[in-house]
């Protein structure tokens, strides 16, 4: 797992009881029968930080990229609407990736 | 020509496709029906589906090819198109997938996944669809929604505002394979007045639509509503990130530290460390360094350049770092040497969470310990050494308590189990858990009271604690069985009410019923003792299970003539009244232990006997490998080697490659006796451990390393069984005061040219003693022979013809 703290959205510093109320606030958004995977990654990065011992578990033994992804989201300027177009060719590889995640998706692939 | 059909339909069920279509081929060689082809055609596409899970692509699109009709439609059809898809062939993907539109050869399960991938596939290569297609028909249609789609992205690429998109998007009908596109071109006109609307209608894009990319690139690109929007589980691909730069119309400058950062990320760990420490100012201060520190054990050479960036590292930060870099490149001495620079260091710290930190460390090198054997530890073994450093930096983590018993106990570590099972109870006084260990311990010491005491403890904490009660029962049972073979029944019938007192009455034991019925037949009470004999053998199971599991308590007890007469009549009768059907042969291996099965196999074999034919039976099932290693393992432990054979023999016949079935074949014919392995035997299992091994069937390859083990005294764990290789190697360990690797080179050399065979043809020619003269004068004239003191070559030489005889070789010694 990439870095529970972050797919959660909490600081690395959050207690049991934070931890719990944003998971539980997770789960209402996005339910298992709807977001099965989204789900599975919630659920997967609150078994890690469930208690003070997993924390420092996670934080001695496990690699956290949870930074980059935040420095690349501040590269992108959340902030900003979206309000101008994407090139044909960025939709047409947006497509391939989305075919090929599609074709690995159903167990067969 | 039927049973080659049955057959390949039996393998079929258990997943041999491959075996399937060989089977079939020559059923269809030998009589072309096309119910044959059609069941060919079915193995071949089930073929397909294995291979695809594989990753195997190429192969999974040849296996469908087979499977075309005339039309060329495929089984599968879905499957094909993906297999095309994930070759890079999009275009063919699009030319076969437009094949099935308007028809109804697709499967209604993924007729929507079908159409909406065929959809994306005309979009990123669209091709003009058969033009002679009628307009009212289900093709042309399609085509009419595909040239609304294709016109309607062309307008929202080129820059065209919203009120000139909106007419072209209702020309896509909602039940179109093209809904995804109108709703993701819908959400981006959307997006610059209403992101909440925008990011509501990207919601009912499934996660398995081939629009799903697009969808969370959109998603990822929309302001973000801290409550409504957490991180994104999966780190956004390159074409999300340049779909979000550009929907951004972000300026050139920050484009191209986005580009930077976009290329540094595909170079690699070092590249982006670097990226991030000669950016650091233009970046957010706390998240550059962070990422550089999480980064750092991937690129452990940028070290200097981060420490010089950001500051220097705390010590034990900096071994963290090393220890998780070694670990990435597999070096485990140094990942240890680390680790315990790591713990160490925390020790030194003043953080609160120092010792529990330590405690992390030592249960992470443990765990490393038992997957590499680079891991050295201390005295003892490794796991053992580092999780008892772990709880004495970090005592109450109660799994690793659990571990360490667990570990203590296989290891034979009798003294120390015990200690840490006692301690652990001071501990954990609450935790079941801690306290049937403490059960257990206290059984082995043979401290019954003690024993009695934590099992009601454990109750008194969890009132449904089977395991406990279980084991209680087992207790008294064999207290009972002890009484009983000593001819005091009454005593035993004292003990078994006792057992009583640990049993639930609404789960009742097989066994204490069955127990209590042999015992009550010795006290004479025969009307009760059959009542209870007969509802044990039901609650054991009924039928041949039942009667054979009471049949094996019988023969423990070493019950009376008169009941065992009653369970033989049983025995019988059972089982001709109802052919044997897996289940039961299972349930029958199951009802009894391999612990038990080795306590009392003389008593057992005579029993496994007594079903032999309904055990035979039972080998024409179609067993898979899986399924019959618990059978094996009781027939094997039994001595009931002609039956394993024959279980073998038809599972061979089944699936010929399966490396299960060989090595039974193998310990069928050797009784067993490892021994007994010829060279080429020998060499046959290793190559099925090498085989397994390279398959990652690791339960395979241990099963017969724990066999080819299995000699007794042989050096274990010198990693090759090359070594003992020869026609036997009979007895060699006993001979005290000789290095094992020397005796079994010189066994290895002299016994190729003093085989079993000619000491067996020595002995009957010549008698022992002068036997014995024979093969000393010939393990002498052996090139190591003669390295070695004429005693203990004359030792190695009794041994050999001792073996023959049949003698124990520690009588001689």
């Amino acid at each position: 797992m990439s870095d529970p703290f972050s797919i959660l959205g909490v600081g690395e510093d959050a207690d049991d009881d934070q931890i719990k109320q944003r998971y539980l606030s997770l789960v209402r958004l996005f339910p298992p029968d709807r977001e099965p995977e989204r789900f599975q990654a919630y659920r997967a990065a609150y078994e890690a930080l469930s208690d003070h011992r997993k924390r420092l578990e996670t934080k001695v033994l496990g690699i956290r990229d949870g930074a980059l992804g935040r420095i690349k989201s501040h590269l992108l300027a959340p902030s900003k609407p979206v309000c101008a177009r994407a090139s044909k060719t960025t939709v047409t590889a947006l497509l391939i990736d989305g075919i090929d995640r599609a074709c690995g998706q159903d167990g067969t692939a | 020509m039927c049973s080659l059909a049955a057959k390949a339909s039996e393998v079929m069920g258990l997943g041999d496709f491959k075996e399937a279509i060989e089977l079939l081929k020559r059923l269809v060689k030998q009589d072309p029906q096309p119910r044959w082809r059609e069941m060919l055609a079915d193995a071949y596409a089930g073929r397909a589906r294995s291979l695809a899970a594989k990753g195997m692509f190429d192969e999974a699109e040849t296996a469908l090819n087979k499977t075309a009709a005339a039309d060329g439609t495929v089984r599968e059809p879905l499957l094909y198109v993906q297999c095309l898809a994930k070759r890079g062939q999009l275009g063919k993907a699009f030319q076969h997938a437009v094949k099935y539109i308007g028809t109804d050869k697709v499967p209604a399960a993924s007729a929507a996944r079908m159409a909406e991938l065929t959809a994306a596939l005309w979009l990123v290569a669209p091709v003009r669809v058969d033009a002679q297609a009628d307009p009212g028909s289900e093709l042309g249609q399609w085509a009419q929604s595909a040239a609304a789609a294709q016109q309607s992205l062309t307008a929202w690429v080129e820059g065209k505002p919203a009120h000139e998109i909106e007419p072209l998007l209702s020309r896509i009908p909602m039940r179109s394979a093209f809904r995804p596109l109108r709703l993701i071109l819908k959400s981006l006109i959307t997006a610059p007045t209403d992101p909440a609307r925008a990011r509501q209608l990207l919601d009912s894009i499934g996660h398995h639509s081939p629009f799903a990319c697009w969808r969370d690139a959109i998603a990822a690109a929309l302001p973000e509503d801290a409550q409504e929007s957490p991180t994104n589980a999966a780190t956004p691909s390159r074409a999300q990130t340049l779909f979000a730069a550009e929907v951004k119309g972000l300026p050139a400058s920050e484009s191209q530290l986005l580009a930077e950062f976009v290329k540094a990320e595909r170079s690699g760990a070092a590249a982006l460390t670097s990226f991030l420490t000669s950016h650091a100012a233009a970046l957010p201060a706390t998240e550059a360094k962070s990422a550089c520190f999480n980064l750092l054990p991937r690129a452990p050479d940028r070290l200097r350049q981060v420490e010089s960036t950001f500051g220097n590292l705390s010590e034990f930060e900096r071994v963290r770092i090393l220890a998780l870099a070694a670990e990435a490149a597999s070096d485990w001495e140094l990942a240890e040497e680390q680790w315990c620079a790591a713990a160490k260091a925390t020790e030194r710290s003043a953080d609160p969470d120092s010792r529990l930190m330590a405690g992390v460390i030592y249960r992470h090198v443990a765990g490393l310990a038992e997957k590499h054997p680079e891991i050295a530890g201390g005295d003892t073994s490794p796991s053992i050494d580092y999780l008892e450093r772990s709880l004495r930096a970090d005592p109450d983590h109660l799994p690793a308590v659990l571990k360490l018993i667990g570990l203590y106990r296989t290891e034979g570590q009798d003294k120390d189990w015990h200690r840490l099972a006692e301690d652990a109870t001071q501990r954990f006084p609450q935790q079941s858990a801690i306290l049937l260990q403490a059960v257990d311990s206290a059984i082995a010491r043979k401290a019954y009271k003690k024993a009695v005491g934590f099992a009601r403890r454990i109750l008194a904490i969890d009132p449904i604690n089977q395991a406990v009660r279980q084991r209680m029962i087992e207790l008294q049972i064999t207290h009972a069985r002890r009484q009983a073979r000593s001819k005091r029944a009454d005593l035993a019938w004292k003990e078994l009410a006792k057992a009583g007192e640990w049993e639930r009455p609404d789960a009742p034991s097989g066994r204490l019923c069955v127990n209590q019925g042999l015992v009550a037949w010795e006290l004479g009470n025969a009307a009760d003792a059959e009542a209870r004999l007969r509802r044990g053998v039901e609650l054991a199971g009924g039928g041949v299970v039942g009667w054979f599991f009471a049949s094996v308590e019988h023969a423990r007890m070493k019950g009376g003539a008169a009941s065992g007469a009653v369970l033989r009549e049983e025995l019988v009768r059972a089982q001709k009244s109802v052919a044997p059907a897996k289940e039961d042969i299972l349930s029958a291996a199951l009802a009894i232990s391999d612990g038990e099965i080795a306590e009392a196999r003389k008593e057992i074999a005579p029993l496994v006997f007594r079903i032999r034919g309904w055990l035979l039976q039972g080998a024409r099932l179609a067993w898979s490998a899986g399924e019959i290693h618990p059978v094996c393992e009781m027939l094997r432990l039994a001595g009931a080697y002609d039956l394993l054979a024959d279980y073998a023999r038809l599972g061979l016949l089944r699936t010929p490659g399966d490396p299960t079935w060989k090595l039974y074949r193998i310990i069928a014919r050797v009784k067993g006796c490892a021994e007994r392995l010829s060279v080429r035997e020998e060499d046959e299992l290793m190559d099925l451990v090498e085989d397994a091994e390279a398959h990652e069937d690791f339960h395979t390859a241990n099963r017969i390393e724990r066999f080819l083990d299995s000699v007794p005294d042989f050096p274990k764990g010198t990693g090759s069984h090359s070594a003992r290789r020869g026609p036997s190697a009979k007895g060699v360990g006993s001979i005290d005061g000789i290095e094992d690797r020397i005796i079994s080179q010189l066994l290895a050399t002299s016994l190729e040219e003093t085989p079993p065979e000619m000491v067996e043809r020595l002995v009957a020619k010549l008698g022992r003693e002068r036997a014995i003269a024979e093969v000393l004068e010939r393990l002498r004239r052996t090139p190591v022979g003669e390295l070695f003191p004429a005693e203990n070559i004359r030792r190695v030489a009794e041994e050999m013809v001792n073996t023959v005889c049949g003698q124990s070789s520690k009588s001689v010694v």
